[in-house]
C-alpha cells in the first residue's frame, strides 16, 4: 500500500486556490452560466450538483482551461488556467476522455506524470487508482470500469494542488467507488482542494464538506452540506394522489412538489399539517410514506423553488 | 529545473510515446511506407526497362510522394480520431505546452517518413542510380523537412473535421498533390493550365526543389520556390493555430 498522506504541504486549509468571478458564459448560443461566483479552498471537497445544463461541465471545462469566460475572470492558482503553467498544479477527471490505443496503462500513467514538477512515483498513482496489475495492459483494452480509474490516476499523478474530478465514478463497480472515496478523501486531507460534479447524491453526501447547487447557470444554494440538507426541507411525503401539483402546493407546510413515477413528493416543513390536508381533500391518497428528506430531496426542492421563482417572474 | 528544459523534456517524452502509439499501429504506418517503395519500384524502375535516369528523376518526386502520407494522414486523420476520441481535451487540461505534442507529432511523421524513404533509396542503389553521397543526404532530409508544411495542412483538417471527414479530405489532398504537383508524372508530360495550377502547391516546389537536390534536371527559381513553401506553411499554421482556438471555445 502506498503512502495515503504525503507530507508535501500545500497552504493552510481554507486558503483560496481558485475562483470564478462574475463569469457569464455561452456555449452553442444557450447562456451556460450566469454572473457566476465561486471560490473553491484547500483542503475542501466541494460538490457541484444539479439538473443537466445546469452548467457544471462549463465550470469544469473553465477552471481547466478548455475555454474562457464571455464576461468575468476565471482564477486558478492566481492566473489565467489557459496558460499551461498555472495548471501545473491541476489534476483534471474529464467525464468524456479518451485513451490512446498504442499505449500500455504504465506507459500512459508516465508520460502524464512527466508533465509535472513533482509527480508521484508511478507505483503510488497505480496503487491509488486501484491499477495493480493492469500496468502492462494496453489503454485500449481496459474495461470501461478501469478506464475511469486511469483517468483518476492522470488526475493525481502530478500531486496536484486542486483537483477536479467530472462524474468521477460513472461506470465504476461498488468496490472500485470506495477505493476512489478513500483516494479523494485523502488527497483532501493533504491540503487538495476538491471540485466533484456528479449525479449521484449519496456520492456527494458521502465525500463533500461543502454542497454547491446549480441551476440555469446560477448557484441556488451553497453551504456545508448538512446545512443545505436540512435548510432545504424537514420531511419528505410521498404518496400516491390524483390532486394537482398546484393544490398540493398550496396545502400547509408544503414547500415543494415534484413526481418521483406515478407518485408525488411533497417537501414539507410541517409533515402533520400537510398530511391532515392531504387525507381531507384525497379520499383515494394512497401509497402515503414519511420519511426525513435526504439530499436529493433537498435537491428537488431547491430546483422546483428556483423554476417557481422563474415561471412567477 | 527551468522552464525550457522542462519544456524540452516533456517534447522528448511526448515524442516517445506518440512514436511507440503510431509504430504499435501498423494498419497506419504500413501502407503509408509501402505503397511508395511498391510505386517507385513499379514506376522509377519496373516500367522503365532500368533506365537510371528515370529511377533518379523519380526518386526525387518520391522523397515528397513519401512525407506526404504520413505527414497529411498523421496530423489529419491521426488528431481528428485523438480528438473525437477526447485524447486532445486530456492534454489539454495538463499542464503540457500544446508545443510539445505538435512536435512528438511531427517527430512520428518524419520516422515513418524516413522508413519510407530509406525503402525506396534502397530499391534506387539496387537498380544502380548513382549520386554523390551528399545529394541522398540531402534529398532524404529535404524529404524529412517536407513533413512540416504537409503537417501543418493536415493539423488543419485534424482540428476541425471529424475522422471519416478527415481522412476523406486528407486523402483528397494527398492524391492532388501527388498528381497534380508533378510527384508522380513530370510536369512537362502534362497539359498547360496543370503547370500553373502547380505553383498554388506545396508538393510542386518541394518537388522541384528536391529535383535541384538531385541534380538530373536544372532547377531555377530555388529563391522563389522556398518562399513560396514558407508561405503556404505560414498560411496553415496561423489557420491550424485558430482551428486550436475555436476547438477549445
Amino acid at each position: 500500500m502506498p503512502e495515503l498522506v504525503s507530507s508535501k504541504f500545500i497552504g493552510p486549509v481554507g486558503l483560496s486556490i481558485a475562483q470564478l468571478l462574475g463569469v457569464t458564459k455561452h456555449r452553442r448560443s444557450t447562456l451556460a452560466l450566469d454572473r457566476l461566483t465561486l471560490d473553491l479552498a484547500a483542503g475542501q471537497i466541494t460538490a457541484l450538483l444539479g439538473p443537466n445544463g445546469a452548467g457544471k461541465s462549463t465550470i469544469v471545462a473553465l477552471l481547466s482551461g478548455q475555454t474562457a469566460p464571455d464576461a468575468g475572470t476565471v482564477r486558478l492558482f492566481g492566473g489565467d488556467p489557459q496558460r499551461p503553467a498555472c495548471r501545473a498544479r491541476l489534476g483534471v477527471m474529464l467525464q468524456e476522455a479518451g485513451m490512446p490505443r498504442g499505449l500500455t496503462v504504465a506507459e500512459q500513467v508516465a508520460l502524464f506524470s512527466g508533465y509535472y514538477a513533482q509527480p508521484r512515483s508511478l507505483a503510488d498513482s497505480i496503487a491509488l487508482a486501484g491499477l495493480a496489475g493492469l500496468e502492462r495492459r494496453r489503454c485500449s483494452a481496459l474495461s470501461g470500469g478501469q478506464q475511469r480509474r486511469l483517468h483518476f490516476a492522470l488526475a493525481i499523478c502530478g500531486q496536484p494542488d486542486f483537483l477536479v474530478l467530472d462524474e468521477p465514478s460513472t461506470g465504476m463497480d461498488t468496490d472500485a467507488r470506495r477505493m476512489l472515496w478513500a483516494a479523494i478523501r485523502a488527497e483532501a486531507a493533504r491540503g487538495v482542494a476538491v471540485l466533484l460534479t456528479t449525479h449521484q447524491l449519496d456520492e456527494a453526501e458521502a465525500l463533500a464538506d461543502r454542497v454547491v447547487v446549480l441551476d440555469r447557470g446560477r448557484v441556488i444554494a451553497d453551504g456545508p452540506t448538512q446545512t443545505v440538507k436540512a435548510g432545504a426541507a424537514a420531511s419528505a411525503l410521498r404518496c400516491r394522489t390524483a390532486l394537482s401539483a398546484e393544490t398540493l402546493r398550496s396545502m400547509p407546510g408544503v414547500v415543494s412538489v415534484t413526481s418521483e413515477g406515478s407518485r408525488s413528493v411533497l417537501l414539507t416543513t410541517a409533515p402533520q399539517a400537510t398530511l391532515r390536508a392531504l387525507l381531507a381533500s384525497d379520499d383515494a391518497v394512497d401509497d402515503i410514506a414519511l420519511s426525513g428528506a435526504t439530499l436529493a430531496d433537498a435537491m428537488s426542492r431547491l430546483i422546483d423553488t428556483s423554476t417557481q421563482k422563474e415561471l412567477a417572474a | 529545473m527551468n522552464s525550457l528544459a522542462r519544456t524540452l523534456a516533456i517534447t522528448v517524452r511526448e515524442t516517445r510515446a506518440t512514436l511507440l502509439s503510431v509504430l504499435r499501429t501498423p494498419q497506419f504506418w504500413l501502407p503509408t511506407i509501402v505503397l511508395p517503395v511498391g510505386f517507385y519500384a513499379m514506376f522509377g524502375v519496373a516500367l522503365p526497362h532500368g533506365d537510371p535516369k528515370a529511377a533518379q528523376y523519380l526518386l526525387a518526386t518520391y522523397a515528397i510522394f513519401a512525407a506526404a502520407g504520413p505527414a497529411l494522414f498523421g496530423f489529419g486523420a491521426g488528431v481528428a480520431a485523438e480528438r473525437e476520441a477526447g485524447l486532445i481535451a486530456l492534454k489539454r487540461v495538463s499542464p503540457m505546452p500544446i508545443g510539445a505534442t505538435i512536435a512528438a507529432r511531427l517527430a512520428a511523421s518524419m520516422a515513418v517518413t524516413a522508413m519510407s524513404l530509406a525503402l525506396i533509396m534502397a530499391v534506387a542503389v539496387a537498380d544502380a542510380v548513382a549520386m554523390p553521397a551528399w545529394r541522398w543526404v540531402a534529398i532524404f532530409l529535404l524529404g524529412a523537412a517536407a513533413c512540416i508544411p504537409f503537417g501543418l495542412i493536415g493539423l488543419n483538417l485534424g482540428l476541425r473535421l471529424g475522422t471519416q471527414g478527415a481522412t476523406a479530405a486528407a486523402n483528397g489532398l494527398f492524391l492532388g498533390f501527388c498528381m497534380l504537383g508533378g510527384l508522380w508524372v513530370p510536369l512537362s508530360q502534362m497539359p498547360g493550365w496543370i503547370t500553373t495550377l502547380a505553383w498554388s502547391l506545396p508538393s510542386f516546389h518541394l518537388g522541384q526543389l528536391s529535383l535541384g537536390l538531385s541534380g538530373i534536371v536544372p532547377v531555377h527559381d530555388i529563391a522563389a520556390h522556398i518562399a513560396v513553401i514558407a508561405a503556404i506553411s505560414l498560411l496553415a499554421g496561423v489557420g491550424a493555430w485558430a482551428g486550436w482556438r475555436h476547438d477549445a471555445a
